[in-house]
């Protein structure tokens, strides 16, 4: 079943090249990839730690290359959020005037190696899936985008292609940190291992340096986050929908499934590095959304800022925060997908995304203000969406590490500024809204047309979805904390640091892998 | 006596000439021939070499002697393809002034 | 034993706003009915839950992180909570029906009807809350729909401004709220309500923390009931509908704030200092309102920012460690101040929207019944015996005369203050001559309108009677005020009423000019030049130093800087064969070197 969900997409991808119809068949499979990721989720067995509809087909014996797929709680979110925004994103495309297929089978391919990707227990295919999701990303930025296309697509992939260098270098070296008898390329293997302590604690701090560089930069992490906002501001809206919405998460589930689990001491060492950066993402980059005048431009923006939050609960290690971290991955995704599907309507009918030329157009594209709306407010981290109850957990989880009653400690501090960076992104979401649709109508665009009844389905679909989580979050954490309570919960011996130790005194500080009582 | 260091002195002044062709004249032939030149300066070395070193046995280390004929043989190869090479650089260029053939500059 | 009502007093005014939006938007009136029945559902089952005691509701877990954190959906039914839901509910529905007449010509009626449902959804789930989490997720709801009600008339500058203003000022006293809730969780491990409680006494002597955690909770109420230095969203606020301004604006999700930290008192309560800030921010708000009031010639802005002064009393009360009565004055502050929007509003549509005060006057003639009800809220708001106004504002002043004397002669002044120009606005609006042809043609307004004016106007009168209030509001009153604070107290009205009417009699225009109340002390002006040297500079200097520094400097430089590398080794390549013989030979010597010397 998740061969299907992985393949499903790429298969269509390759019947489109061959000539299939383009938008019926990539329609099919993403709502086939879809249905399917839901039925993974009915038939999801909650309170399990190992991965769930495991295939594995050996490739090499002697190096433990085996093609495995299987998902626990974490995919099992990842894959959700990637099909349901295949879906809107397919469904967004409007009429393609050059290379229909091309654009169709790009996206497709986006998709099956994103799915891929989170699929994976394998590490060689982890990293294969999502190098798959590279080229077609040239691809649409380049041939179909608008603006500066050319120089964004290159820019982009290139950049993309340092990070997933560098990210290779910190697999092998991970591959190459385990003794020799050890070394396996199946994750479920290297987990086991890591347990018994056998990755030395300097090898760890090297090795997460490299991938958390390797990561950041797929991920945006400040200062590698220039490319983003370009990217974004001149790619067609389905292929921004999926990478702010979908690729760039890759990054952040790579460092919560190998990273976290496999190298804590290295995690530990570095928290405080990835909090500054974090903090970075959150205010710098907030600061400078504010100042933008363009509505693609502020939409990429605020995509890189909210990483930062994603950040803030991988850093604190703790159930809560990372729990937290993965539920605002989805709800993140989900938001900026619709944001960008708008945004893209928009400048198709004007022609222009900056603040001064547009202004009152909810009350001449009705629907769309209201979709709108729903996305400004789930990423401003308003309660009864999916957003918010993501970014409390992550507060939560991250007030908590090395507390003390007598005065703040970095994480303290950090939570005080990300809650602030929730006020700054409150400042620039509605003041893009205030900008582009509320206030007088601009002349300009008095006929402008709404939203035709094809595309309100989708846009009722990730509302309908962020609604959801919003208000039911608890189906969401009740997959997921499985998952992290079976390694946050390991019993890991480190130097200077007792098991149980949350209450330290003031000279050592406590970035501790939450020790939960498994229930 | 004449000393080893007699023979290897004679073939590093050959090499050096043979380098310096290679190195200064401009017509492709004699760089061809100061090519041939420097291999033989190797040749004249090994077998030097192999002259002087005598084995534990009392005999000299035949290797390097062996080697001079593998030596000779990619030589003679060698030359054969350079004037192949040569005359078909004369038939398109028309000349075998080296510093006329420089397409590959930047 | 657990009982339904309190899912459904939550639960039906969300379905009504879940059903207008997806499938009534169509049919404004259909859309209308369902929400005011849904109101009324909800009214109704307060009042049953009133007359019972000992009654539980079953808990919904919202979230739970394998018991790190745990949220419930969950209830508090205590005196207070029961009390507050009928206040809610009660003026709700008044205000629903009213809104039936008021917004009748309105093309976005539905629209506005879904939003008020959804507000009394997040107004109930604020005084039902059992829990910090939940509490603030309310909190949170009721300032979204606060956002969408203020700008209703979203395609004009003037509201869509006003709701970004509001929205994003008390999203400011929220980020203070929410630090203040993590440090309470962190400190005592739950975030119920009813768990926390017994945990805080094992904290004293702790007390930084509990001041800052104790300050930073009272932000939320900082932000969310307008008080100093927060206050600048609610005059603003008035440009949406009155309905609105009253229900929102004046009876009840200004006055969660109070309502929160009477809840919260133990956290509160916890710190001296924290209790003296409050107290003085509340004085403060209260007489500088009172202040900017006598300047102002929008009827609704008279209005609001009286209703910023009495949030100040409110929260001087809880300052003084006095729940009740904050409760108390809260409770008839709704009901007054309802009225008297409500009142506003009607002279306001029979005027054509006439909002200026200067082109209004002998109202009493043309919309007496309006002109009654109203009298009786303004006199409840001066503070008049025997209306309900006097005995709460009278039990803040007593507190205050007994445990901080300079806050009860400022307190007093503020009494004064209000009287002057609440009296003003009386005779300007309502006596004298017609100043303008609306108010000459002027009729009283239809009955779906004064209905709940006069209902309003009944409690407003007796709500406040000392057995009234105990029996039927079940509100425990402190003990009866001192003599001397009522003396004082009604010389106060009486003063200024007498001076309003001195001056204002027969009068054209506005005879005096202080031009820094006028302009509201400057506070807008301060924070708009705050705000652009501050926010927008730093944004201004980040956009610049990520476009320039960080894309154009490392990232391009970085790019160019390859690119430059590569032009330089180009140069390598000079086409000639005996140049590259040389290198090649200067490259063995090099290996050489390396391999038999090091």
């Amino acid at each position: 079943m998740v061969l299907f969900v992985i393949f499903c997409p790429i298969v269509a991808a390759i019947l489109i090249m061959a000539g299939a119809p383009a938008r019926k068949t990539a329609l099919a499979a993403s709502g086939l990839a879809f249905a399917a990721a839901l039925f993974l989720f009915g038939s999801f067995g909650k309170n399990q730690h190992d991965f769930q509809h495991v295939t594995s087909f050996i490739i090499s014996p002697e190096w433990h290359l085996s093609f495995t797929t299987g998902i626990d709680g974490l995919s099992l979110v990842m894959v959700l959020l990637a099909t349901t925004v295949t879906l809107a994103a397919v469904w967004f495309t409007g009429t393609i005037e050059k290379y229909e297929n091309a654009f169709y089978a790009c996206l497709l391919f986006i998709s099956g190696g994103a799915i891929g990707a989170f699929a994976s227990i394998d590490l060689f295919f982890l990293y294969a899936f999502h190098e798959l999701a590279l080229i077609p990303t040239f691809l649409l930025i380049g041939i179909w985008g608008s603006g500066n296309r050319v120089a964004a697509a290159w820019k982009i992939t290139i950049y993309l292609a340092i990070g997933s260098f560098i990210l290779l270098l910190g697999l092998i070296l991970l591959y190459q940190s385990f003794p020799a008898s050890a070394r396996s390329f199946d994750i479920r293997a290297l987990k086991a291992a890591a347990n018994l302590g056998q990755i030395t604690s300097d090898a760890q701090s090297h090795v997460y340096l490299l991938l958390l560089i390797g990561f950041g930069i797929l991920i945006s992490l400040f200062p590698f986050h220039t490319w983003a906002p370009e990217a974004y501001a001149s790619a067609p809206a389905p292929a921004a929908m999926l990478h702010a919405g979908v690729i760039k998460k890759f990054g952040l589930y790579g460092l919560l499934r190998l990273a976290i689990p496999l190298l804590p001491d290295g995690a530990r060492h570095w928290a405080d590095l990835l909090v500054v950066l974090l903090l970075g993402n959150i205010i710098y980059v907030g600061l400078v959304t504010i100042a933008q005048k363009r509505l693609d431009w502020t939409l990429g923006y605020s995509s890189v800022m909210h990483m930062g939050y994603i950040f803030l609960g991988i850093a604190s290690a703790t159930i809560l925060s990372t729990t937290g971290a993965v539920v605002l991955m989805f709800g993140h995704g989900l938001s900026i997908a619709l944001l960008f599907a708008l945004a893209g309507e928009l400048r198709k009918r004007t022609g222009t995304l900056a603040f001064d030329e547009l202004g009152g157009l909810a009350k001449l594209m009705p629907f769309a203000g209201l979709a709108f709306g729903f996305g400004t407010f789930a990423a401003i981290g308003l309660p009864g969406l999916a957003n918010f109850a993501g970014e409390i957990m992550i507060f939560f989880g991250a007030f908590k590490n090395g507390w003390e009653i007598s005065r703040f400690h970095i994480f303290q501090i950090a939570t005080v500024l990300a809650l602030w960076g929730v006020v700054i992104s409150t400042v620039y979401m509605l003041r893009a809204y205030r900008k582009v649709f509320t206030g007088a109508p601009n002349e300009r665009w008095k006929e402008i047309a709404d939203l035709r009844f094809g595309l309100r389905l989708p846009v009722t679909l990730l509302v309908g979805a962020l609604l959801c989580c919003g208000f039911f979050p608890q189906s969401l954490v009740r997959i997921v904390t499985p998952t992290f309570s079976s390694y946050l919960t390991a019993e890991r011996q480190v130097t200077g640091m007792e098991p149980g130790s949350q209450n330290s005194s003031s000279t050592q500080r406590a970035y501790n892998i939450q020790k939960v009582a498994v229930r | 006596m004449i000393t080893l260091a007699d023979y290897l002195i004679v073939s590093g002044i050959l090499f050096a000439i043979g380098f310096a062709g290679v190195m200064l004249r401009r017509n492709v032939i004699i760089i061809l021939m100061s090519l041939e030149l420097m291999l033989n300066a190797a040749n004249l070395s090994l077998v030097a070499f192999s002259r002087f070193r005598v084995g534990p046995t009392g005999l000299p280390d035949y290797n390097a002697q062996v080697f001079v004929f593998f030596i000779i043989t990619v030589a003679a190869a060698e030359v054969a393809v350079g004037l192949a090479i040569l005359v078909a650089l004369y038939r398109a260029r028309q000349t075998t002034d080296v510093n006329d053939i420089s397409s590959l500059k930047f | 034993m657990n009982s339904i009502l309190p899912w459904i007093i939550l639960l039906t005014p969300l379905s009504s706003a879940v059903v207008i939006t997806l499938f009534t938007l169509r049919w404004k009136t259909v859309s209308s009915l369902i929400s005011v029945a849904a109101v009324l559902v909800s009214f109704v089952c307060s009042c049953l839950i009133f007359t019972q005691s000992n009654i539980a509701a079953a808990e919904f877990i919202w979230i739970d992180v394998a018991g790190a954190l745990k949220v419930p959906v969950g209830f508090t039914l205590d005196q207070l909570s029961k009390t507050m839901l009928l206040v809610v509910t009660g003026v709700g529905a008044t205000i629903h029906i009213y809104s039936l007449g008021y917004m009748r010509d309105d093309d976005g009626k539905s629209r506005y009807f879904a939003a008020l449902s959804l507000f009394m959804f997040a107004m109930l789930g604020i005084v039902l809350a059992n829990n910090f989490v939940m509490l603030f997720i309310f909190w949170e709801l009721v300032g979204f729909t606060s956002y969408v009600l203020i700008g209703h008339w979203f395609y004009r500058d003037a509201p869509a401004d006003a709701a970004n203003k509001a929205f994003i000022t008390t999203r400011i006293g929220d980020f203070g709220f929410m630090i203040g809730i993590l440090m309470v969780w962190m400190a005592t491990g739950s975030v119920v309500f009813s768990e926390i409680a017994p945990r805080m006494p094992g904290l004293a002597g702790h007390s930084t923390f509990l001041t800052l955690a104790a300050l930073l909770v009272f932000c939320g109420a900082v932000g969310k009931s307008a008080q100093f230095p927060l206050h600048v969203w609610l005059p603003d606020a008035m440009e949406g509908p009155t309905p609105v301004s009253a229900l929102i604006h004046a009876a009840t999700m200004v006055a969660a704030g109070v309502y929160m930290l009477v809840r919260v008192a133990f956290v509160i309560q916890a710190s001296q200092t924290a209790l003296l800030v409050v107290a003085w921010i509340g004085t403060i708000t209260a007489v500088m309102a009172g202040l900017i009031a006598t300047q102002q010639n929008d009827i609704k802005r008279i209005l609001a920012y009286s209703t910023l002064s009495q949030l100040g009393y409110m929260i001087m009360a809880v300052g003084l460690a006095s729940n009740n009565a904050a409760m108390f004055h809260l409770f008839t502050h709704a009901f007054f101040k309802a009225l008297l929007f409500l009142g506003a509003g009607s002279i306001i549509v029979m005027l054509h929207h006439e909002q200026d005060i200067w082109k209004m006057g002998g109202l009493f003639r043309k919309l007496p019944v309006t002109f009654v009800t109203f009298g009786i809220g303004a006199l409840a708001l001066m503070g008049c015996p025997p209306f309900s106004g006097f005995f709460s504002k009278d039990a803040i002043l007593a507190l205050a005369y007994e445990r901080n004397m300079p806050i009860f002669i400022v307190g007093l002044f503020t009494a004064f203050l209000t009287a002057f120009y609440v009296v003003r606005l009386l005779v300007i609006v309502f006596f004298g001559e017609t100043r303008s042809a609306a108010a000459r043609e002027s009729k009283e307004s239809p009955l779906v309108m004064t209905g709940p004016l006069i209902v309003l106007a009944i409690v407003a009168a007796v709500g406040g009677f000392g057995f009234f209030a105990r029996n039927f509001l079940a509100l425990p009153t402190e003990k009866e005020p001192a003599y001397i604070v009522s003396v004082l107290a009604f010389a106060a009205v009486i003063m200024g009423a007498g001076l309003a009417i001195a001056i204002y009699r027969n009068r054209t225009g506005e005879p005096i000019d202080v031009e820094l109340l006028r302009h509201k002390f400057y506070f807008d002006e301060f924070y708009a030049w705050l705000i652009n040297w501050t926010q927008e500079l730093l944004a201004r200097i980040s956009a610049f130093f990520d476009r320039w520094i960080i894309d154009t400097g490392a990232v391009d430089g970085s790019s160019r800087g390859t690119w430059g590398a590569g032009a330089l080794l180009r140069l390598i390549q000079v086409g000639n064969l005996q140049a590259y013989v040389f290198l090649f030979g200067l490259g063995v010597v090099a290996v050489i070197y390396i391999a038999v010397f090091r």
